[in-house]
């Protein structure tokens, strides 16, 4: 999911820079006033625990292979704008003490991961909540959508990025589709674990919920 | 939930880490799905060439890429948790 460097070209890059700034200046207009060092806290520990578990990536005989994202988790468990500098500082690090993700695809990777999987996944665990009167049944329902749906629109995202470019313009109609199918299939494992996550903290510590 | 309980958590992620992201991965050879689009592009990964870290790809320098890989996740939650004690600092300096 982590898109290197050299897989863009200049002009995607600055563009999904651009969107990167301009989001995490609304998302800190969005949270001025609760930067407290309690929801610091949660940030460092939502962020130290999705960086542990990127590392595992899960395999499938065949050749493939992906690794849980977070985002939605992370949109969930707190909201949408502390859930895009969870998954930022998640990113930034990766990107700059390992290299994963690339410095200057660094944008789009945030555009995926801190943007698109956190507003999907919370939009869905919002939407399921209201249907269901904030029943935890359909809480845990809209977690899991929250996770696989998140996780496969970002996976499109970073199709559709990497498809567009101007030297390769026919490219999207390979990228897009590989990317979303894949996605797609290993997609509902994130939304387990995103679900099993939420229904672990409502039981054992709901103050942890936040979104 | 209870910090204990968290960092026994990190703990088992951390040590069953490189089962998933080294042993597994040599054993099923696999890609993401993002390497399989970018190849039928043709597209060309610069990370090597624009490298700056020493810890790419989660390995440490001079270790076993296994114990690299363990070692490399304490790093990256070592750094995350400085810049959110560098956060606090300048949240509680500001209150």
């Amino acid at each position: 999911m982590h898109i290197p460097d050299g897989f863009l070209d200049p002009i995607s890059c600055a563009i999904t820079y651009l969107i990167m700034v301009v989001y995490g200046v609304y998302a800190y207009l969005k949270t001025k006033g609760q930067w407290t060092t309690e929801n610091i806290s949660q940030i460092t520990v939502l962020a130290s625990a999705i960086f542990a578990t990127q590392m595992l990536n899960w395999p499938i005989p065949g050749g493939t292979s992906l690794h849980f994202v977070g985002g939605a988790l992370a949109g969930i468990l707190m909201n949408p704008y502390f859930g895009f500098f969870i998954m930022f500082l998640v990113l930034f690090v990766q990107c700059i003490i390992f290299h994963d993700g690339g410095i200057t695809t660094l944008g789009a990777n945030v555009l995926n991961m801190a943007i698109i999987d956190v507003l999907v996944g919370y939009a869905l665990y919002k939407l399921m909540s209201k249907l269901g009167k904030e029943n935890k049944n359909y809480k845990l329902i809209g977690a899991f959508l929250g996770g696989w749906m998140g996780i496969t629109l970002a996976g499109i995202a970073a199709g559709t990025e990497i498809g567009i470019s101007p030297n390769f313009a026919y490219t999207l109609s390979v990228t897009v589709p590989v990317m979303a199918i894949w996605h797609f299939i290993l997609g509902i494992i994130e939304g387990i674990i995103t679900a099993a996550v939420l229904a672990y903290l409502l039981s054992k510590a709901p103050h942890m919920v936040k979104g | 939930m209870k910090i204990k309980r968290y960092w026994i958590l990190i703990g088992i992620l951390l040590i069953i880490s490189p089962i998933f992201g080294i042993i597994l991965a040599d054993m099923v050879g696999y890609h993401e799905p993002l390497d399989i689009a970018a190849e039928k592009l043709g597209l060309q990964d610069l990370t090597e060439q624009m490298n700056w870290t020493p810890f790419l790809d989660y390995t440490v320098p001079g270790i076993p890429d296994e114990i690299g890989y363990i070692i490399a996740g304490l790093i990256g939650i070592f750094v995350i948790f400085l810049i959110g004690y560098i956060l606090q600092y300048l949240a509680g300096k500001k209150k």
